[in-house]
């Protein structure tokens, strides 16, 4: 989070010396920076910025709840506003079009002309159609093209069951962007810290409306509401009403309501991906989805349910790896250290050094270093020594204890909870390290399933939210097509429905591109980790598939016997025809067993059928031998079967969970 | 035929600067003589008649087959037939037994410088899901076999496959089965009557008989005379050739065949483009075997160049079982070896580099008992892993096209530089 800042004094700087002459030194707030270029975050166009704030209120909604180690229960609205009911909500009048030429749907009478003639045309053929039998496919009927101004308007509503957020805080956290509660290493959702903000800022740009917070933490009897909207000038909150009111319920958590531009109809399935995957990887959670629209028929409601009610660790902040810090970094740890001098420093700030390596470090930094320096006096050139150092210096790895991985446990069950695969396997990786920041694999393949398609479908994690954009460039989706050779594993790469998850966690995910989508393919050590987690999951589905592949043999054994006695039977008596034959003509002499055989095939005592019949029994013979066989081999086992997830009713329990990869032991105390 | 002899020798002062190494060839004539006594001191030496799996009591552990007449052909296919349907009247389903001609299976004999398959069977029962299906293959090839003896025609192995394209689905499997067949037999393949369609060429000095027509190969054009796929319909060969070149690619052959190569240094002139068929190396083995020649062979600098030479030599694995038939002893390798890439100063732009696949089958290679027995063999090869480069026989194109027919080649056999 860190590089916000260098990013933005960058843009100011590259934009003076462009207005060379009697340019004015301007200022930009970052509100104002991120409005400009909203699409960094996830805010290119209105369908974008609809699935964009979706997903970030979700986010935040999921962070506040495991805060508070409260299993997230999440409600999500998004309510469509037609254009009519949009201008009352803002007191505008809608008034009818006057000059019809003058807007940019109007229909000239040529382009009529031509559309009326392209419609009969269609419907020629649809009668054509329709009286050939053929299947009629539903005729879209050419709406008439949206044009610029025709935007749609939805609200979008979310509401949890997190910590809330404390009464007087509320303005700042929505009204001031690059302002928050998340910076700090750790593992984080959420991918630039901006969370509601910019989706408060794309409502002002596109709408003009505020937005409504009501918040309530735990034990408290009042509800925060606010309204609020962003004074993007001046990066400082805008406040229109800032109340607190009755909490009858007593409710925790917050609810969050904005109205922006967006477009339901281009992003519909990927808003339904992505809470598909959320679900997936965090089967802790409930959610409840709702579109609502004036067409009920285009109305949406799902609820994804709680499978578990085990949740991963919240991730702890950490220190910093030396290997992976930088000269402003070291800077900034020493303008906010609290320690005295620079062997403290060194030891408390990072991870991995401890005082006898801190003593060493200084040795080798030179004269001019002592351990009770001043930490606070180092001057530049001492730092890009320090920097050096930290480069070339050997550390022991930093550990992935401060990692919160979806764990394999709920990893399965999220798996089997939105999927309904016939058979799926999970891997869990040990943490590696890139560039000083650890990280963890976690991968799960599944074969089959409800609403799966043919071939590959990957599923990508990072920090334990779904990427949906970029796919092809991301190391997953490399690794799956083109490394792993699915046949050796019996998998049909373009005929079985697979699913291929994997879930990387790490204090920084090293995202390519700007939209922070996708996870290049040129890092090896990731690369490597995805590939054996893929792997592992493969050799472990390959046995069972193996099993399958076995009994289903056992099934169509006899089939596939059967199938060539016609071929087999054929070929002998093809032979024994022509023998028979010369046997009559005495051209050649046979011994008697055979002569004897002979003379029955020319007596038509033997025939093709008599070979097939005799061929048919043995079949069946060995097919009842070998199903025996089988059986007392495997024993009459049922396939195990998944317990059902009853909530507990009591939930304040006092227990404690021990996690191992593939159950949960819960002990109350 | 020898007095057609049409020299063509170039200037040869105009170009020895771009075909190096042109200076140190002596006249044709010298090159020559070496030729006629190299060739005269070895025919004389390989009178001794070639060992056999008796000659060193190995026939009772080795399975060799041998030529059968078709009559006999025929009876072995009854006789089995018949085996067949007792096992099935009696409900017992039926089996073949079939050698195994797995890699396992084979031994290289050194005495006898071939691979030869070693006895192990493999039971191919119809009742069972795996071999269901060979099984019926097998016994289908056993019945078209049947009927080719009967009427004593000779089909090649494509007609055999479209007899039934549903049964065999591609024809590797109806080819597979076909070795089994004749490996089960105890024939060799061309007993069978099936023939593969004509790969192999040859040009040159030699004169000799296919189904009664004479043919004269340096009157063959510039292609060449196709080797005729049945050798027992090849006769009376006659020749005044020094040697039997043996050259792997057909551009190689053909820039030999065109600058009559043949008349400037008396010689046969084969290639089978590429791996080389049964016919190919049956046909080579007669030469060798009537003619009394020494063969040296033209092959790539590449682990597929020797791969391919020692098929002619000691047979491959897959027709391991008529290794005595197919295999051509003592063939020479005269060329590019790997030391020759820098001894004829070949351009680095003409030299590719090993991919994995080559440098991993280089190392194979070096495994083999064949490779081993020749230490010449083992230092050549050692050589190309170690440099990682190969070079095609192209590659001497780079000083002109017939650089490989007037230097590199006289060259090569003024030196007597094969191993």
């Amino acid at each position: 989070m860190e590089s916000e800042s260098p990013v933005e004094t960058k843009k100011s700087k590259s934009k003076t010396p462009k207005k060379a002459k009697e340019s004015i030194l301007k200022q930009k707030s970052p509100a104002e920076f991120f409005a400009e270029n909203k699409n960094i975050a996830g805010f290119d166009n209105p369908g974008k910025c609809l699935y964009t704030t979706v997903r970030e209120f979700v986010e935040n909604a999921l962070d506040s709840a495991e805060s508070i180690s409260e299993l997230p229960m999440i409600e999500i609205t998004i309510e469509e506003i037609v254009k009519s009911k949009f201008n009352s909500m803002i007191g505008l009048v809608d008034r009818e079009r006057i000059d019809e030429a003058l807007y940019d749907d109007y229909e000239t009478a040529k382009a009529r002309e031509k559309r009326l003639a392209k419609e009969a045309k269609a419907q020629e053929i649809q009668a054509k159609n329709a009286a050939l039998g053929k299947k009629v496919k539903e005729h879209a009927v050419s709406k008439a093209a949206k044009s610029r101004g025709e935007a749609s308007f939805y609200r979008v509503t979310c509401k949890d069951n997190g910590r809330g957020m404390p009464h007087d805080d509320i303005p700042n956290m929505f009204g001031r962007v690059l302002s928050g509660t998340k910076y700090g290493l750790k593992q984080t959702r959420g991918k630039f810290g901006l969370g509601a903000k910019m989706a408060l800022i794309w409502s002002k740009m596109s709408t003009g409306l505020p937005i409504d917070i009501s918040s309530s933490m735990r034990g408290q009897n009042y509800i925060s509401f606010c309204r609020l909207d962003i004074d993007i000038h001046r990066n400082v909150p805008h406040i229109h009403l800032h109340e607190k009111r009755d909490n009858k319920d007593k409710w925790h958590g917050a609810e969050i309501q904005v109205v922006i531009e967006g477009n339901w109809t281009t992003y519909r399935s990927k808003i339904l991906h992505y809470m598909r995957q959320m679900a997936v990887i965090t089967p802790y959670s409930q959610f409840l989805f709702k579109f609502v629209s004036d067409t009920p028929d285009k109305n949406v409601t799902i609820k994804f349910a709680r499978r578990t009610d085990v949740m991963p660790p919240v991730p702890v902040e950490t220190k910093h790896h030396p290997s992976s810090v930088d000269i402003l970094l070291i800077k900034r740890l020493i303008a906010e250290t609290s320690k005295q001098n620079l062997l403290q420093f060194l030891q408390h700030e990072f991870v991995n050094i401890g005082k006898p390596l801190a003593d060493r470090l200084i040795g080798e930094m030179g004269p001019e270093f002592s351990p009770k320096m001043a930490v606070k006096s180092l001057t530049d050139q001492q730092i890009v020594r320090i920097h050096q150092l930290f480069r070339q210096a050997k550390f022991d790895d930093p550990s992935g204890d401060c990692l919160s991985p979806a764990g394999e446990y709920n990893l399965r069950l999220g798996i089997i909870k939105e999927l309904h695969p016939d058979m799926v396997a999970t891997y869990s990786g040990s943490a590696q390290v890139f560039e000083g920041h650890p990280f963890i694999v976690e991968a799960g393949v599944s074969v089959g399933g409800k609403d799966v398609k043919q071939g590959l479908n990957i599923f990508r994690f990072a920090n334990r939210i779904p990427l949906l954009f970029e796919q092809g460039g991301d190391v997953v989706t490399r690794t799956a097509l083109k490394r792993i050779s699915w046949n050796n594993y019996k998998i049909n790469q373009t005929q079985d429905k697979i699913g291929v998850f994997v879930s990387i966690v790490s204090t920084k995910i090293p995202f390519k591109g700007t939209g922070k989508e996708y996870i290049g393919d040129d890092i090896s050590e990731i690369a490597t980790a995805v590939k054996s987690a893929i792997q592992q999951c493969c050799i472990q589905l390959k046995s069972k598939i193996v099993k399958k592949m076995q009994a289903r043999e056992q099934q169509e054994r006899k089939r596939n016997l059967s199938k060539y006695i016609p071929d087999a039977t054929n070929a002998v008596y093809d032979v024994l025809k022509e023998m028979a034959k010369s046997n009559s003509s005495k051209k050649k002499r046979y011994e008697e067993g055979d002569a004897d055989i002979l003379r029955k095939v020319s007596d038509h005592l033997i025939t093709k059928e008599t070979l097939t019949e005799k061929l048919t029994q043995h079949v069946e013979k060995v097919d009842y031998e070998m199903a025996l066989e089988y059986a007392t081999q495997t024993g009459v086992r049922e396939e195990p079967r998944e317990d059902i997830y009853l909530q507990s009713l009591d939930g304040k329990g006092n227990f404690s969970d021990f996690h191992s990869p593939i159950f949960v032991f819960r002990l109350f105390l | 035929m020898a007095d057609k002899k049409k020299r063509r020798r170039p200037d040869s002062d105009s170009d020895s600067a771009s075909q190096p190494f042109k200076n140190l060839l002596k006249s044709d004539d010298q090159i020559l003589q070496i030729l006629e006594s190299f060739t005269s001191s070895f025919s004389s030496s390989s009178t001794s008649k070639p060992l056999t799996l008796a000659d060193l009591a190995l026939s009772t552990t080795c399975r060799e087959v041998s030529d059968l007449s078709l009559s006999s052909v025929q009876s072995a296919i009854e006789s089995l037939v018949l085996q067949l349907t007792h096992q099935i009247l009696s409900g017992q389903g039926f089996s073949f037994t079939i050698p195994s001609r797995s890699s396992s299976n084979q031994l290289y004999v050194p005495e006898l410088d071939r691979i030869v398959l070693k006895d192990k069977s493999t039971v191919r029962p119809f009742s069972h899901i795996s071999s269901v299906r060979k099984t019926t293959i097998t016994a289908k090839i056993l019945s078209l076999v049947h009927q080719l003896c009967l009427k004593n025609i000779h089909v090649t192995k494509r007609d055999l496959f479209y007899t039934d394209v549903k049964l065999f689905q591609d024809q590797i499997q109806s080819d597979a089965v076909l070795d089994d067949v004749s490996c089960m037999l105890g024939c060799t393949r061309s007993s069978l009557n099936v023939i593969a369609a004509e790969k192999g060429v040859v040009v040159g000095r030699l004169i000799f008989s296919d189904n009664g027509d004479m043919i004269d190969c340096t009157k063959m054009g510039m292609g060449g005379k196709a080797i005729p796929p049945n050798i027992d319909r090849v006769g009376d060969m006659q020749s005044d050739a020094l040697f039997i070149l043996l050259v792997e690619k057909d551009a190689a052959y053909i820039r030999l065949a065109e600058d009559r190569f043949y008349n400037r240094f008396p010689c046969i002139i084969v290639t089978a483009k590429g791996q080389p068929d049964v016919a190919t190396r049956l046909f080579l083995r007669k030469m060798k075997m009537e003619l009394k020649l020494p063969v040296l062979a033209l092959v790539d600098s590449d682990p597929y160049g020797l791969k391919i030479l020692s098929v002619y030599g000691c047979g491959s694995k897959n027709m391991s079982y008529d290794s005595a038939n197919l295999t051509t002893p003592d063939i020479k390798w005269l060329g590019i070896r790997p030391s020759d890439l820098d001894k004829y100063k070949i351009p680095e732009q003409c030299r590719l580099p090993m991919t994995e696949q080559d440098i991993k089958t280089g190392k194979d290679l070096l495994e083999e008992d064949f490779v081993k027995k020749n230490p010449g063999w083992v230092e050549e090869l050692n050589l190309m892993v170690k440099t990682k480069q190969k070079a095609e026989i192209q590659a001497l194109s780079s000083f002109g096209f017939q650089y490989l027919s007037e230097v590199y080649l006289p060259l090569k056999l003024q030196q007597q530089d094969w191993l």
